[in-house]
């Protein structure tokens, strides 16, 4: 449901005069951090987008800025180490992708990137101090893209205004989990 | 400066009421005095916040906030304190005091967790509501640590009173430890909440699970409707302020009806350092306030004055309530100002998974849950430490944080997580601590914040008393969890500070003996009479439940009480 759809909701009440009123923020995607370049985003979008790629019915994290995304909450919410673990994994990438004989990792096929990181997951860069490159990777890989919009409202279901609570609902197959 | 509002300066600066703190309980004395007609001023030392106008964040989806919701570590590492409060983060932040801006000395750690502002933690609280019962009125001076002035049958009336207002939602249990009250319709246990309702029940009887009872409109009844507020809209993002209304707040609900009846003045911004004493006549007669922005010092004076900001600073204004007659703080003939601090435990929980329900979900957010009343020491002394606890549980499908730490890449990975996954089950105890003299709190001597008022230092621990309850209740809860059907079951003892609870208590407690208290039955100081006290300070004994309808149903009593002594010209 849309911002107008919530303000038709709220139009029930007295005070919906005044919620017209409320602030939106323009909250857009954050710059790109210093220190990063443009080739290191994209790489961590063709990541994002191997770990959870399109499905029907879903576009895959590299859709949804999940590059942009990591290094934002990277330089923002961790510790500096968590900067070095990104540039450690991005170093360990590139290096198996280039033994896979590309130049770079987006250039793989997608079944060979994904083989690329299976087999990354199995044998990980080691952590160094308290941050481990590929579960700090894939762990915000998960988060932005199922609080980003289109991973809330097309992989899992967004209902920002349920307007109540039932206890009891049966599961039907195909059924997706509700993003809040 | 003078203390006597003779000048015309001072009459300007007159009242009839003076509340100190706009928060949940100071927000119920605006209204019921300004409803009896007293012109009535509330001091607040935080900013304005408006109902809607002030909520910046309350309609943001997720990826509407930049970290969607996590703390950006300058944030963090700036509020060591505040952040370990569960409902800290983005999209909540500004609702909370910040370490930093309001420093106190902490000679046993104690994590104080506040909101200045107007309506203080009305805005961030989690809104659980339980009665007290005659057991926990009575309990305590059972087992000899306290005497509560007042029963529970006089203060039922009040109980309803505010749950009328407020609205409540619950059902009617029919349970001793936790009585009903004038309650909205309940929310849904889900599927495997109620299988294992049932199972507990069945397996230890004469325990009981019952429904959370909470602070929001399931149904907007016409008293509702007339604050402006509307139905609970499920969102469950209650921390941000509701534009809806659906959860009770002050700012919603008490504060702007107390300024309908034209009687409310409000001044944000306003720090109260003390009570001004006026020894002739031994009545308090008004109080001094620091401008929170500029520090230029005012007096404002009335006739009664409640005192209602939030149980410490509301023991530090007391404490700095310095005159000839009280030289140790207001009503502090004995020492004991400051003293028998208690709060809730809340150290142990448990997770765990639960088999089966795979083809039952449910639908929109709830703000409560399960929860089972004090089933130890109700009537008599039977284990190995006194009082007792509340239990809390909720079961919830996993989402997919489930896959951050678990292998997989690719698309069948990505499947699998937009599904519901298995239940997973969280319970967690909520329990008394008696009120030690030991544990207090007291002015600092040397440091100041920057208002120049005495910082707070905080003297408060635990007791063998309550790690012997800790075990009892991961013990207990291991048990009933395994009578219902869980798997995997971990405890934790989290070792907490105490203060996380936010429901700190006591420090100028109620009593009948004016040797062992501060305040007489109607919340009134016993040699200050027109001074109230009706926050969680004023508290003889901490109870099981949350304490915030018990502040609210004390606070309408003891107004009432002010307003007729003041028609009968006895304040
Ligand atoms: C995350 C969270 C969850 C909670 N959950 C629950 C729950 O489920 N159930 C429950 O019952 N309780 C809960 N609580 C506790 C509840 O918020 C408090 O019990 C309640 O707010 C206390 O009301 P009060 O009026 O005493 O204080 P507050 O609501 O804190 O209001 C005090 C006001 O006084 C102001 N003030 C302080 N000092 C001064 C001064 N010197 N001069 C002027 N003004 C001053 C403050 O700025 C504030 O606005 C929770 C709290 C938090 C933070």
């Amino acid at each position: 449901m849309n911002r107008r759809t919530l303000l038709r909701h709220a139009a029930q009440l007295a005070a919906a005069a005044a919620l017209g009123s409320l602030p939106h923020r323009g909250w857009s995607a954050l710059p790109r951090p210093d220190g990063w370049s443009a080739s290191e985003e994209a790489l961590l979008d063709a990541i994002g987008d191997t770990i959870l790629p399109a499905t029907p019915g879903s576009p895959g994290a590299g859709s949804v800025a999940i590059g942009r995304f990591i290094l934002v909450m990277t330089a923002d919410c961790h510790p500096p180490a968590a900067a070095e673990a990104v540039r450690r994994l991005l170093a360990e990438v590139t290096t198996r992708a280039q033994a896979a004989g590309a130049r770079a990792f987006p250039e793989l096929p997608a079944a060979e990137r994904e083989r690329l990181l299976v087999a990354l997951e199995r044998q990980p860069p080691p952590a160094r101090d308290g941050v481990a490159p590929w579960r700090h990777v894939k762990d915000l890989t998960l988060l932005g893209y199922f609080t980003a919009e289109a991973g809330a409202t097309q992989a899992l279901r967004y209902d920002p205004v349920p307007g109540a609570y039932r206890g009891s609902v049966p599961l039907r197959p195909g059924d997706r989990a509700w993003a809040t | 400066m003078s203390s006597h509002p003779t000048t015309p300066g001072a009459r300007a600066h007159t009242y009839d009421a003076i509340v100190v703190g706009s928060g949940i309980s100071g927000g119920w004395a605006a209204k019921e005095l300004c409803e009896a007609g007293l012109r009535t001023l509330v001091l607040e030392r935080g900013r304005d916040v408006q109902h809607l106008r002030d909520y910046p964040t309350a309609l943001a989806n997720p990826w509407d906030l930049p970290h969607r919701g996590r703390l950006p570590r300058a944030l963090a590492q700036a509020n060591p304190i505040a952040r370990k409060c569960y409902a800290f983060d983005e999209a909540t932040e500004h609702f909370f005091a910040k370490d930093a801006e309001h420093p106190y000395v902490q000679e046993k750690p104690f994590d104080w967790i506040r909101g200045y502002q107007v309506g203080g933690k009305s805005l961030i609280w989690a809104r659980q509501t339980q009665r007290w019962s005659h057991h926990d009125f009575e309990g305590p001076a059972r087992d000899g640590f306290a005497e509560w002035p007042i029963t529970y049958d006089e203060l039922a009336p009040w109980y309803s009173h505010v749950e009328r207002f407020v609205g409540i939602s619950g059902n009617r249990d029919g349970v001793e430890g936790l009585p009903d009250g004038e309650f909205l319709p309940a929310w849904e246990m889900n599927d495997a909440e109620r299988a294992m309702a049932g199972r507990i029940e069945g397996a230890f009887p004469g325990r009981r699970v019952v429904q959370g009872r909470c602070a929001h409109l399931t149904e907007a009844r016409p008293e509702h409707l007339a604050q402006g507020r509307g139905k609970c809209q499920s969102r469950n993002l209650c921390y941000r302020g509701c534009p809806f209304g659906g959860y009770f707040s002050s700012n919603s609900s008490t504060l702007p009806w107390a300024a309908r009846t034209g009687n409310l003045t409000v001044r944000p911004g306003s720090v109260v350092e003390s009570i001004l004493h006026d020894d002739a006549t031994g009545r308090a007669s008004g109080v001094r306030v620091i401008d929170a922005a500029t520090k230029g010092v005012t007096e404002y004076f009335a006739k009664v004055i409640f005192v209602n900001a939030a149980c410490l600073n509301t023991n530090l204004i007391l404490l700095n309530s310095k005159s000839r007659r009280y030289p140790a703080g207001l009503g502090n003939d004995h020492g004991l100002l400051g003293r028998h601090v208690a709060f809730h435990n809340y150290r142990g929980s448990l997770n765990a998974s639960l088999e089966g329900f795979a083809d039952s979900y449910y639908s929109g957010r709830r703000p409560t849950q399960p929860m089972m009343p004090n089933f130890r020491n109700v009537t008599r002394q039977e284990t190995d430490f006194q009082r007792g606890y509340m239990v809390f549980f909720s079961a919830a499908r996993r989402g997919w944080t489930r896959g951050q730490g678990a292998p997989g890449i690719g698309a069948a990975y990505k499947e699998e997580l937009t599904r519901p996954g298995p239940w997973g089950i969280y319970m967690m105890m909520q329990g008394e601590t008696i009120p030690r003299y030991e544990n207090h709190v007291r002015l600092s001597a040397d440091q100041r914040d920057p208002w120049g008022i005495p910082q707070l230092v905080t003297s408060i621990g635990y007791t063998d008393n309550d790690e012997r309850m800790i075990r009892d209740f991961l013990a207990q809860g291991r048990a009933m969890l395994e009578a219902a059907g869980a798997r995997d079951i971990r405890a934790t003892d989290d070792r907490r500070n105490p203060g996380l609870d936010i429901h700190e208590m006591g420090g100028a407690r109620m009593g009948r003996d004016p040797r062992t208290s501060l305040l007489n039955r109607w919340n009134q100081f016993h040699t200050c009479p027109n001074v109230f006290v009706t926050d969680g300070a004023a508290m003889a004994s901490t109870g099981v439940q949350n304490p915030s309808l018990t502040f609210m149903a004390l606070t309408a009593r003891a107004a009432r009480h002010a307003v007729d002594e003041l028609r009968k010209g006895t304040l």
